[in-house]
This record gives C-alpha cells, sequence and structure tokens, in this order.
C-alpha cells in the first residue's frame, strides 16, 4: 500500500519555507500530490496558497524580497527531479508545468497567436504542426467549437469563461504533466465555472492538478483529495 | 461651498491654462509680424530655399533647415537602439540592485546643462572627430548629432522605461507563466505593447533635439552651407538665431531669425501633431 503511493507520486515537497520581507508565510511543509489526481487547495485568504502554488513553478522567484528554502521535486519520466536545480531552467519547467490564473490573462493577440504564444517561445517554427496542436489545445480545452471560426479574432473580445479556457488552452498545448490552477473560476459566473469544473475532470486522466478554491461545494465536485492551510 | 470651491479652482485652471496656450500664440503673432517685412511678395519662398549671403543681399535659411534636420535626426537615429537596449536592461534584464542605481544616473543625465555637453563635446569629441574625418576642424554635423544623441537618451530611457512599466501586470505573468524568458519577454510582449509610448517619447526626443542650441553653436562648425556629409560643419537654426542675436538688432539679417523661428515653431507643431495623430490612431485600433 505505502510502496504503491510512493509509485504514483508525482510531487514532492519536503521541508519547504517561505518567507516574503522577513515575513515566514509556509513553514516547514511537507507534502506529496499523486498523479493524474485534482488536488484542492482551501484554505482563508493570505495563508500562502497561491504562494505554495509559485513554488512549484518557480514563479515566486520573481517576487523582491521572497525567499524560499527546502525542497521541491517532480517526477518527470519516471525520475524525481529538484525543480529548483541550476540545471533545470525555469523555462523549462513552466512549460511542463502549466499554470492558469485568477483572472483570465490572454495577451492583446489574435486567439490563434495567444495559444500558439508558448510553441512560438519554445521555438516552434512548423507552421502545420503548430495548427495542429493549436487546434488540438483549444479542443481538449472545450473552447473548439465556439472560436474555430473566428482564431484571428482578438482574444480580449472572448467572454471571461472563454477567455480563461482560452487560458487553459494555452497552457496544454505544451503538453505539461502538471496544471497549477489560482482559483480558476472566482472571476466567472457559475455556468462558465460549471464547464470548467467538467474540464477540469476531464484534463485529470493524464494530468496532476493542483487547485487553489474558495467554493467548498466546487472542491467537494472536482477535488480527489483536500489540503487544508 | 463645496461648489464655490469648486468653481474657484476651475477657473483657477481654465486661467492657466488660457494664459500659457495664449502666450504660446501671442510669440507665433509676434514672429509673423516681425517677419513681415520678409513674407510680402513671396519673399519667404527664397528665404526659405536660398543661401545665406549677406553681402550679396541674400539672407536664405535654406542651409540652416538642412543643418537642423540632418543633426537632428541623425542624434535621434543613433539614440534611439541605444535607448530602447538600455531601459530594456533597466527595465527587464538586468538585476534589479544595479538597475535602481542606473535608473538614479539616468534620472540625473537629464538634468545636466547643454552646455556642459558642448564643452565636453570640444574637448573629448571634436579631437577624435578631426582624427576620424582627416580634414576640417572636427566640427560636424557628426559631432553634434553624437553629442546630441547623449543629451536626448536620457529622455528617452526615462520614456521608454514608463511605457514598459506601463504594461499590463497580467500580461507579464502570462509570459512568465508560460515560459518565456526575459528577452522573449521583451521582445514579444513589453515591446509590442509599449508601442504608443515608445513612438511618443520618440518624437519628443527628436523635438528636443530640434530645439537645442548650445550643443550645436558649440560643436557643429555654425559654416552657413549646407552640409554634403556628415564630416561637414553645418549650423543648426536655433544656433542661427543666437549668432545674429547676438551680432545686430536693426537690420534685415535679424528680421530673417524671424522666419528661422517660425519655420522651427512649425516644425514644432507639426511633431505635436504627429503625437497626437498616432495616439489617437492607437486608441481607435484597440
Amino acid at each position: 500500500m505505502n510502496d504503491n503511493r510512493i509509485e504514483k507520486t508525482k510531487i514532492r515537497v519536503t521541508g519547504l519555507n517561505f518567507s516574503y520581507g522577513g515575513r515566514l508565510i509556509l513553514k516547514d511543509m511537507n507534502e506529496s500530490f499523486e498523479e493524474s489526481t485534482v488536488t484542492a487547495i482551501v484554505g482563508p485568504s493570505g495563508v500562502g496558497k497561491s504562494t505554495f502554488l509559485m513554488t512549484i513553478n518557480r514563479l515566486w522567484e520573481n517576487i523582491p524580497q521572497a525567499e524560499m528554502s527546502g525542497k521541491v521535486e517532480i517526477k518527470f519520466d519516471g525520475q524525481f527531479r529538484d525543480i529548483h536545480d541550476r540545471s533545470f531552467s525555469p523555462s523549462r519547467l513552466r512549460r511542463l508545468v502549466g499554470t492558469v490564473f485568477q483572472k483570465p490573462n490572454p495577451l492583446p493577440m489574435s486567439i490563434f497567436r495567444n495559444v500558439a504564444f508558448p510553441l512560438k517561445l519554445a521555438g516552434e517554427k512548423d507552421r502545420e504542426l503548430i495548427s495542429y496542436k493549436v487546434r488540438e489545445a483549444l479542443t481538449k480545452a472545450y473552447l473548439w467549437e465556439e472560436v474555430k471560426d473566428r482564431l484571428t479574432h482578438n482574444a480580449l473580445a472572448l467572454s471571461g469563461g472563454q477567455q480563461q479556457r482560452l487560458c487553459i488552452a494555452r497552457s496544454l498545448v505544451m503538453e505539461p504533466e502538471v496544471l497549477l490552477l489560482d482559483e480558476p473560476t472566482s472571476s466567472l459566473d457559475e455556468k462558465a465555472a460549471e464547464v470548467i469544473e467538467d474540464l477540469i475532470l476531464h484534463l485529470k486522466e493524464r494530468i496532476t492538478i493542483l487547485a487553489v478554491s474558495h467554493y467548498l461545494d466546487q472542491v467537494k465536485r472536482i477535488a480527489d483529495r483536500i489540503v487544508k492551510f | 461651498m463645496r461648489s464655490m470651491k469648486e468653481t474657484i479652482a476651475e477657473r483657477t485652471f481654465l486661467l492657466s491654462a488660457i494664459v500659457s496656450s495664449s502666450i504660446t500664440l501671442i510669440i507665433f503673432g509676434f514672429m509673423l509680424f516681425m517677419a513681415l517685412p520678409l513674407l510680402s511678395g513671396g519673399k519667404i519662398l527664397r528665404i526659405l530655399s536660398s543661401a545665406w549671403s549677406p553681402g550679396n543681399g541674400s539672407y536664405g535659411i535654406f542651409p540652416m533647415i538642412v543643418g537642423t534636420l540632418a543633426i537632428s535626426f541623425l542624434s535621434v537615429a543613433i539614440s534611439f537602439p541605444v535607448s530602447i537596449g538600455c531601459s530594456g536592461f533597466i527595465g527587464i534584464l538586468g538585476p534589479r540592485q544595479l538597475n535602481r542605481y542606473l535608473k538614479k544616473i539616468v534620472q540625473v543625465m537629464t538634468g545636466i546643462p547643454t552646455v556642459i555637453y558642448g564643452f565636453v563635446g570640444i574637448f573629448l569629441l571634436v579631437p577624435i572627430v578631426r582624427e576620424l574625418a582627416g580634414r576640417g576642424s572636427g566640427m560636424s554635423v557628426i559631432t553634434a548629432a553624437l553629442m546630441l544623441s547623449v543629451l536626448i537618451s536620457p529622455t528617452m530611457i526615462l520614456f521608454f522605461n514608463d511605457s514598459f512599466e506601463r504594461v499590463p501586470r497580467s500580461y507579464l505573468e502570462a509570459a512568465d507563466g508560460l515560459g518565456a524568458n526575459k528577452v522573449q519577454k521583451l521582445v514579444y510582449v513589453i515591446l509590442p505593447n509599449a508601442k504608443k509610448g515608445i513612438i511618443m517619447g520618440l518624437i519628443l526626443a527628436f523635438g528636443r533635439a530640434l530645439g537645442d542650441t548650445l550643443v550645436a553653436l558649440m560643436i557643429a562648425g555654425n559654416a552657413t552651407q549646407v552640409p554634403g556629409s556628415i564630416f561637414d560643419s553645418a549650423r543648426t537654426l536655433t544656433a542661427h538665431i543666437a549668432l545674429v542675436i547676438a551680432a545686430d538688432y536693426e537690420s534685415i539679417e535679424f528680421k530673417s531669425i524671424f522666419a528661422c523661428g517660425i519655420v522651427l515653431y512649425l516644425f514644432t507643431t507639426a511633431i505635436v501633431l504627429g503625437v497626437r495623430y498616432l495616439a489617437s490612431g492607437r486608441r481607435k485600433m484597440r
């Protein structure tokens, strides 16, 4: 039983401390997350839930005065890798660990170019492959049918729910193994939120998902496991 | 009571707006009036297009117009790429600690009087240009343009930097989250979204280069000829005004400097209109 759990572990966090401007936010955290599950991270605001996500994609490094100690390991190709290792570039990590923010943040460009953007960053030049992958990602994010006739339109003209699904598609285009969602539905109405919840359940087949959420009924619907902060 | 205060405040601001805009108009009207003897009977065209040769009764300012445009365009062409690179470094690429100091230095640089740049140019830049050109005094179009580019760069850098900082955080977060490195973030996200600020900074810097007097006066050589190469000596409209004013008050030569003033005014107006056109054009697109 115990062996089985270790085998399925995707992310392992050991002795994680995080402080911001001298204030300790996360103290000696030990946690592990299993492959192909949705873990809901819950707790009152200001306890460091979003910060915790930032230690898994290393976005915390952009915050001035932030300090972190401890270890975050993720299993890629059957091997645990320390993601803060010098040989592991943040760019590579963030292609394997996708992030979706609280507020949808499409870039001010066309729908197509938004989804193709990570491929461009990764240096992909093959146009056919790019079109194929964009379509695939939009389909996975339940958005293809709604936008297939207006891929060249500005992404900022989409509705909030569509924008958020676009951002999910944009993360999916790199085929990440982990997806971090920071209150992904908090800026959306009920109906748009439902579509995203449904999508999350569908995605967990292949992806390990960590989602910060404030809504208890949402947590009940989507989470395999709950981590309280 | 409050509306009374508001009315007073509104009137005060209205008054200062009227005063400052009318001063601008009055100056323009004054220059037109003073240049009137030249404007009548199509003389203006001759002045704008002919050479400066007071001995032969020719008071044309064409060489100065060319000199002004050559020096200011060249200085902007030199300082623009430098400024973009510099603000990219200060804004994104460089280490945060260093950037704070670099930005302070640039801010100080905006306050240095232009006469300092002028005499530094005489001692440092003029001899080098003289060596490079292998002829002449070293006082030339390129000398003035190089020094002017140092003069206008800080303005551009700070302006660009501000426009970089105004790029919405969510765009930067998106780029970071998708694995963009710093250079990609600058090239694909920040520069395209700061385009308006970059254009405005560029045009303002051009205006500054156009209006500066001392640098060109001190190191461009002041020859009243149309420069044939960047190593030729040239005189700008502003330097011309300063030189003629210092020598004379009554003659037709003196009158001609009002034509210079009008031309400068028109250039500046064209620049401001250009800024406004670009600004409104961007707004419509979004």
